[in-house]
């Protein structure tokens, strides 16, 4: 009975866009601070190498953050 | 003279439902706000003039919840503006007992709920489509809180592990910009999934008036005038609702406030894509718990938010049975404009009362 009025396939797709959306951009995000952090802290120990990695690391989270929310707002707005 | 009457009754159920909408933002919106204010990440009045913006903007991005709401939860083919307009009341008169109380609710499920009371009080239980309801509404509103539950939960984990050695400050300072991004979502994702419940109902309203046909879109004046409602709305207040949820129900750090909005609004609009009318108040909660509970289970306060379960259980019945009682009502002055008017006139003069008996107790009964 359930099984026939529930859409499960919209219902499953709502959970897994959730999921995917809500950990992946906090986990992005997270990526974004602690490449900051490491970069403030090795640029300060003078270790320009391993600074400029962490740099980049945040810059590339930055970018999926601000990928993620771009392409979730347009999502919503072409159905 | 029947169709001057279908009239009057029809700009009475738009009014009433622009009515339900600010008291939607008023009501509901708070929580949108609560997280960002109880982490610093924002000053009240920033994050409450920021929400109501994102709020009038997420309104014009989707028209899939409206569609739900006009189409898929009772049969437009037997309802009329009377019965919408005693849903209308029934939802709005649950939202200011919560509000009264201090206590969370779901503007969402007491508008839902008001409209099938008074439907099923009309017309019988036929009236209901329970495929819709079920599917829509009741699995998505048991499912909603404990996804964005696990989403925050699992978010926040994440995060501890990746950010766990770095100094607390640069932390701190971190998320509490990345919160104006997830806060800054999260009033999006409220302003597009609740604006539209209203839409839905002024739409179905439209369409048992006869000026719009079955499962047409909403108009351009509905979609607009939904968006200027729940803005105003937010923008007036609702402090005692973010008190509950900003701080009594855990004390945030701006790690878990970020995770607890991000989760909140992927959940949000992933939902709003697919149609299910929410609750930001049901998801935000669960996402506030979640990250709560996933650094340290004893940092949520249960006892409160056994409270807001309670209200969340309550909120469908209460509404439902009010706006059946409200039809009741109504058709005792006939089918005509008359018990719309009389109903109008008396909530009217209750709320008065009611504000009235606040101011003269010295309690604040809306800051802007």
């Amino acid at each position: 009975m359930t099984a026939t009025i529930v859409d499960w396939s919209d219902l499953l797709q709502t959970i897994a866009a959730s999921i995917v959306a809500g950990v992946g951009i906090t986990v992005a995000f997270s990526f974004v601070i602690w490449g900051t952090a490491r970069f403030a802290d090795l640029r300060r120990e003078d270790r320009p190498g391993p600074a400029g990695v962490a740099l980049a690391i945040s810059g590339l989270a930055a970018a999926v953050v601000a990928l993620g929310v771009v392409f979730g707002v347009i999502v919503m707005t072409t159905k | 003279m029947r169709a001057v009457s279908s009239d009057v009754v029809l700009v009475i159920v738009v009014a009433t439902a622009l009515a339900f909408d600010f008291t939607n933002g008023f009501h509901d919106t708070a929580n949108v706000v609560a997280t960002s204010i109880s982490t610093g990440a924002a000053a009240p009045s920033v994050a409450i003039g920021a929400a109501s913006l994102l709020n009038f903007a997420g309104a014009f991005i989707s028209i899939s919840v409206a569609a739900t709401v006009a189409n898929d939860v009772v049969d437009a083919a037997v309802i009329t503006p009377t019965i919408v307009f005693a849903g209308l009341v029934g939802a709005t008169a649950w939202n200011l007992v919560t509000w009264w109380f201090g206590l969370p609710s779901s503007s969402s499920h007491a508008l839902i709920g008001g409209v099938v009371g008074s439907a099923v009080a009309a017309a019988g239980f036929h009236a209901v489509l329970a495929e819709g309801l079920v599917g829509k509404v009741l699995i998505p509103a048991i499912l909603a809180p404990l996804l964005a539950f696990v989403v925050a939960g699992a978010a926040i984990g994440a995060s501890y592990r990746i950010i766990g050695r770095q100094r607390p400050g640069v932390v701190t300072r971190g998320y509490r910009y990345g919160q104006l991004i997830s806060g800054g979502l999260l009033a999006l994702a409220h302003g597009t999934n609740d604006a539209q419940k209203t839409m839905g109902v002024i739409t179905l309203a439209l369409i048992a008036h006869g000026s719009l046909g079955a499962g047409a879109d909403p108009p351009l004046w509905v979609i607009a005038s939904s968006a200027a409602a729940i803005a105003l709305g937010t923008y007036s207040g609702g402090w005692r609702i973010i008190k509950t949820t900003g701080t009594r129900i855990i004390k945030m750090d701006a790690v878990q406030g970020f995770s607890a909005q991000g989760a909140g609004a992927a959940v949000i609009l992933a939902s709003t894509h697919f149609g299910y009318p929410l609750s930001t108040t049901h998801v935000i909660n669960g996402g506030v718990m979640g990250a709560g509970a996933a650094k340290r289970v004893s940092a949520v306060r249960w006892g409160v938010a056994g409270n807001i379960v309670t209200a969340w259980v309550l909120t469908l019945p209460a509404a439902a049975l009010i706006g059946a009682a409200v039809y009741g009502i109504t058709r005792i002055f006939g089918t005509g404009a008359l018990g719309p008017l009389i109903v109008t006139l008396m909530s009217l003069s209750l709320l008065a009362a009611v504000f009235a008996r606040r101011a003269r107790r010295g309690a604040p009964v809306a800051v802007s």
